[in-house]
């Protein structure tokens, strides 16, 4: 049959496919189906893997969080109702006239109620709690439960939260909620915003591109996004943001995935901490729980509607409604978003009426975050370096409790920036010449209380605090005095030193002939005088004869570091040191010897609250507590009647306080550093490239540092002397033991046995001496 | 190179300065008694000065009139044993301490008790940054950081206490126990025997007292 048809053929055979090819093209069809569908599979399979591993342990990684040292409230404590007042608003805490929860206060003249806030401390968790505080004069008078009525005898504040320690690059930084923890008003509004349908879809949402677009158009803008808050979690998750018909792909499929997994609580929980809500600096801002304390210094559960429909508002688009950059976008985000919450019955009419009344009330500066403090978390991170990987740090969501405290730092900084300010308009330099650093520190404990880095203080770049080794100048003469002190036998206060001109050859052949900074001679000088006056004339013949090296020796003894020429210029101050070496130098001296290694860090703590290290106090006596006694009382002197003195201008003259000055070769660096009893502080003044600005320590860093000292609201200087140390009238002419038959009398300290022990002519003792019945023979 | 030291008498050309300088300095003098501490001054009261001889006090004067001219900076004279009248030293840290510090110490004690010995130092720590002159609060460290085998840094601290203390021999003797083990347990025997004798000293001193 067929052969007959074999003529005809020849044409049709050429429509007829042949049945071989049908089957072929079916077999390719569908090996080509089955590989795409293996392939497929084989990207389903890849794609659910990259989600569980992404969120199976999740997840983040969690920079450490660094805190300052909590402020803590006793009957006793020098703060009335105007710093506790600001205290508790740098904390975050709403004057709100009654106690309304956690986080608020309420204050007047004559006393403050407050609710305390939980805080998880490294030695464990603290409840909240409601306290009365009564004012007198003096600050604090007394801490009570605010129910009981039971006086409490210390209140620990929640610690401020100053930082966080984030990779370098594209560091994303986040405080982690639980969705328990979220106020409920966040939850359902942002859903209502962002997402009707959460609870009914299965990853994407049809109803919800209609309903969108649909809104959008009456509207005649964006008002809902399209996308489910799962399709957005996996963006923020896993994609880039470039908008590629792969990616929508890609993103689409892994929400139902996401969805398949995990539940929808999972799911928001995970969304709510993983957003991108802001940026500070080269630090991104996720999640709701950082967000709250970026824009409004509080925990989320303190928000108020106002302030949650900011946050929701700000989903859409960190940076086109930044709050801080974009006011007026932000409100009118905001505002639709509150009248969303009312439509959709979250909040009332009224509700909606206050809320929008309200100013957007965020807090900080234009820049500002919670990145406050760049120069201390600088120091943290140093410190913390060598014990512990960058991982632990970035990833592990460790809590450091610091040492820094916020009314020392804040005082540093304001009077850094205007003193500087003041001192150009005063010298007619142009605005911004000046550079400056400034370190407070504790007395005895080694806390770094404050650090400035530079003018600019909430730039992170160089830290001059840390990292300027500049001459010191004068500020190493009280090591000079110092050394000199220890010989008892050949040295003491009154001791009298030439002013006379000196000069030295050095091993370069050139001669090297100091001057007094005034020039002048001035006669030989007490010792103690010579240094109160800063003469450079009676420190180098001083330095002279104790010798280079032993000099060299007390610096080191007191906290340098660096390996000092051993040149007769070291006398004067010709050494490289930081601000912060200083700090610790002196605070050797304040400490009556003993050396505190300086520390930034009391406590690291697991993310849990495990405690991981702690940092007790260290001392160590470096130097002998009777000479430094001796030079302390020099240094008081430097304040009392030498180049100090302009400090009793702006602090109180019960305020006894030690210190020296230091200027450098042609008034390139201005310094000062000193302490009273229980703060150090250095400052110094400059330029950055080193040129004269023409400053003396006195005119220039002294100027800051006495400001600095007033605000510090610190204790004065004790001075008890030690054991090994005995005080004694002396005739300020002669040197002599002086009574009351002296004028002009000063009660001097001598280490014990190295008291001169002859009466001064003018002394009333004197006279039953033998030399009055000689010298009556002769009249 | 001309260096030259004067023991004292100023030269002529110093006696301007010297002076203007006892000019400055008059309204320096201070009666050498009653030295009372301004600190603790933030909880409102001061530690009583010790009614014994103080270490600034002057000898009786006339003890050195007898004397023939000596040279105007004596050699260093053996000073005669301090009596051994005990003063009226605080004997526990209720009497100079504010109720922060004494609640914080108390918290300390129990902490130390149950062997939380960080907790202890933390909250002696946290005493300290109130009182930072307070001796009993320093002493108390030394212990706890004995307990927690800090040897180095217990026998610093209770050093740092004894040289706050000015002489509180109460202090000085829970001080001294902390060194002598502190150096006993780091090998220091003779250091350790040193230390002891302090202890065996300041308890007889007590006991006769």
């Amino acid at each position: 049959m067929m052969a007959r048809h074999m003529a005809l053929p020849a044409r049709k055979s050429r429509l007829v496919i042949p049945r071989s090819f049908v089957y072929g093209a079916a077999a390719v069809v569908l090996v080509l189906g089955s590989i795409g569908l293996i392939v497929f599979s084989f990207y389903l399979v890849s794609l659910d893997k990259d989600i569980r591993t992404r969120f199976a342990g999740v997840r983040w990684a969690l920079p450490a969080q660094v805190f300052a040292a909590p402020l803590e409230l006793y009957a006793g404590l020098n703060l009335d109702a105007g710093d506790l007042k600001h205290e508790l608003e740098r904390l975050g805490y709403r004057d709100s006239g009654s106690l309304e929860g956690p986080g608020t206060f309420s204050l007047n003249r004559q006393g403050a109620d407050i609710y305390v806030r939980a805080f998880h401390f490294w030695d464990g968790p603290r409840a909240e709690s409601r306290i009365s505080l009564k004012f007198d004069g003096a600050g604090v008078a007394s801490v009570s439960d605010a129910d009981s009525g039971e006086s409490r005898d210390i209140v620990r504040m929640d610690p401020m939260l100053i930082g966080s320690i984030y990779p370098q690059q594209q560091g994303e930084d986040r405080v982690l909620v639980k969705l328990e923890e979220v106020p409920e008003l966040l939850r359902d509004g942002l859903l209502a915003v962002e997402d009707r349908d959460f609870y009914d879809h299965f990853g994407i949402s049809i109803r919800g591109v209609l309903r969108a677009m649909f809104v959008n158009l009456r509207a005649g803008h964006a008002v809902q996004g399209a996308s489910t808050v799962t399709q957005q979690l996996v963006r923020n998750f896993f994609l880039t943001l470039d908008r590629t018909w792969t990616r929508k792909f890609n993103e689409m499929f892994m929400s139902i995935l996401l969805e398949r997994h995990y539940s929808k609580d999972d799911i928001l929980e995970a969304y709510i901490n993983e957003i991108y809500l802001g940026q500070d600096g080269n630090r991104a801002i996720h999640g709701f729980g950082l967000a709250s304390w970026f824009y409004f210094n509080k925990p989320l559960g303190e928000l108020r509607d106002h302030e949650v429909a900011l946050l929701v508002g700000v989903v859409k688009g960190a940076s086109y409604y930044n709050p801080r950059r974009n006011p007026v976008r932000a409100k009118d985000r905001r505002d639709l978003v509150l009248r969303v919450f009312k439509e959709r019955g979250l909040i009332d009419e009224a509700e909606m009426r206050a809320a929008i009344e309200r100013p957007l009330s965020v807090a900080g500066t234009k820049q500002g975050g919670v990145e406050r403090y760049p120069a201390f978390v600088d120091l943290v991170k140093r410190q913390l370096r060598g014990q512990y990987k960058d991982s632990d740090l970035t990833d592990e969501g460790l809590r450091i409790f610091t040492t820094l405290d916020p009314r020392s730092q804040e005082a540093l900084e304001r009077n850094i920036a205007q003193g500087l300010a003041e001192i150009e308009k005063s010298r007619k330099l142009p605005a911004g010449t000046l550079e400056s650093a400034g370190v407070v520190t504790s007395v005895g404990g080694g806390d770094v209380l404050g650090i400035v880095g530079g003018r600019d203080v909430r730039y992170s770049g160089f830290n001059r605090a840390l990292d300027s080794r500049r001459s010191i100048g004068s500020l190493a003469k009280p090591f000079v005095y110092l050394t000199a002190l220890e010989q008892g036998d050949r040295y003491n206060l009154h001791s009298m030193i030439d002013d006379e001109p000196i000069e030295l050859r050095l091993p370069t052949k050139q001669i090297w002939s100091p001057m007094n900074y005034d020039r002048k001679l001035h006669g030989p000088q007490p010792l103690y005088m010579a240094l109160a006056q800063s003469y450079n004339l009676p420190t180098v013949r001083l330095g002279l004869e104790v010798g280079e090296k032993a000099v060299a020796n007390t610096l080191k003894q007191a906290g340098y570091t660096g390996n000092p020429a051993l040149v007769p210029s070291m006398f004067l101050g010709a050494v490289d040191v930081a601000p912060v070496e200083v700090a610790q130098m002196y605070g050797t001296i304040a400490a009556g010897g003993f050396q505190s290694p300086l520390s930034a860090i009391r406590e690291v703590t697991t993310k849990e609250g495990e405690p991981l290290n702690r940092y007790p106090i260290r001392v160590k006596q470096t130097l002998p507590e009777g000479p430094v006694y001796l030079v302390t009382w020099a240094m008081t002197q430097v304040m009392r009647l030498g180049t100090g003195r302009s400090a009793y201008g702006i602090v109180p003259d019960t305020m006894t306080l030690a210190g020296k000055s230091g200027t450098t070769d042609d008034l390139r660096d201005s310094w000062f550093s000193g302490f009273t009893g229980d703060r150090v502080a250095v400052v110094w003044v400059g330029r950055d490239d080193y040129k004269p600005m023409g400053l003396t320590g006195s005119s220039g860093a002294l100027y800051i540092w006495s400001r600095l000292i007033r605000d510090l609201k610190a204790k004065p200087l004790d001075l008890i002397p030690p054991p090994d140390v005995e005080e004694q009238l002396a005739d300020t002419v002669t040197g002599l033991k002086a009574d009351e038959g002296c004028d002009s009398r000063l009660l001097i300290p001598y280490l014990r046995g190295y008291a001169p022990q002859s009466w001064a002519p003018c002394a009333r003792a004197a006279e039953s001496q033998p030399m009055q019945w000689l010298r009556e023979i002769f009249e | 190179m001309r260096i030259g030291y004067k023991a004292c008498f100023p030269a002529r050309s110093a006696l301007p300065a010297a002076l203007a300088a006892s000019l400055l300095l008059s309204a320096c003098v201070t009666p050498t008694a009653q030295r009372t501490s301004s600190w603790p001054d933030n909880i409102g009261r001061t530690i009583p000065a010790p009614t014994a001889p103080g270490p600034g006090q002057n000898p009786t004067p006339g003890a050195s009139t007898a004397h023939t001219p000596t040279p105007l900076y004596s050699p260093p004279v053996a000073v005669a044993p301090p009596p051994k009248v005990l003063p009226a030293y605080p004997k526990s840290a209720d009497e100079i301490s504010s109720q922060a510090v004494l609640s914080l110490m108390k918290q300390a004690r129990s902490a130390r008790a149950a062997g939380q010995y960080d907790q202890a130092s933390g909250a002696l720590e946290r005493a300290q940054r109130i009182e930072p002159r307070n001796y009993f609060v320093w002493s108390a460290l030394g212990r706890v950081y004995l307990d927690k085998k800090l040897y180095d840094n217990a026998e610093s601290v209770a050093m740092k206490s004894n040289s706050l203390a000015r002489g509180n021999v109460y202090v000085e003797l829970e001080n001294w126990k902390v060194i002598a083990a502190a150096r006993q347990a780091q090998g220091d025997a003779i250091g350790a025997l040193q230390a002891q004798v302090k202890v065996d000293e300041i308890q007889r001193d007590l006991a006769g007292g």
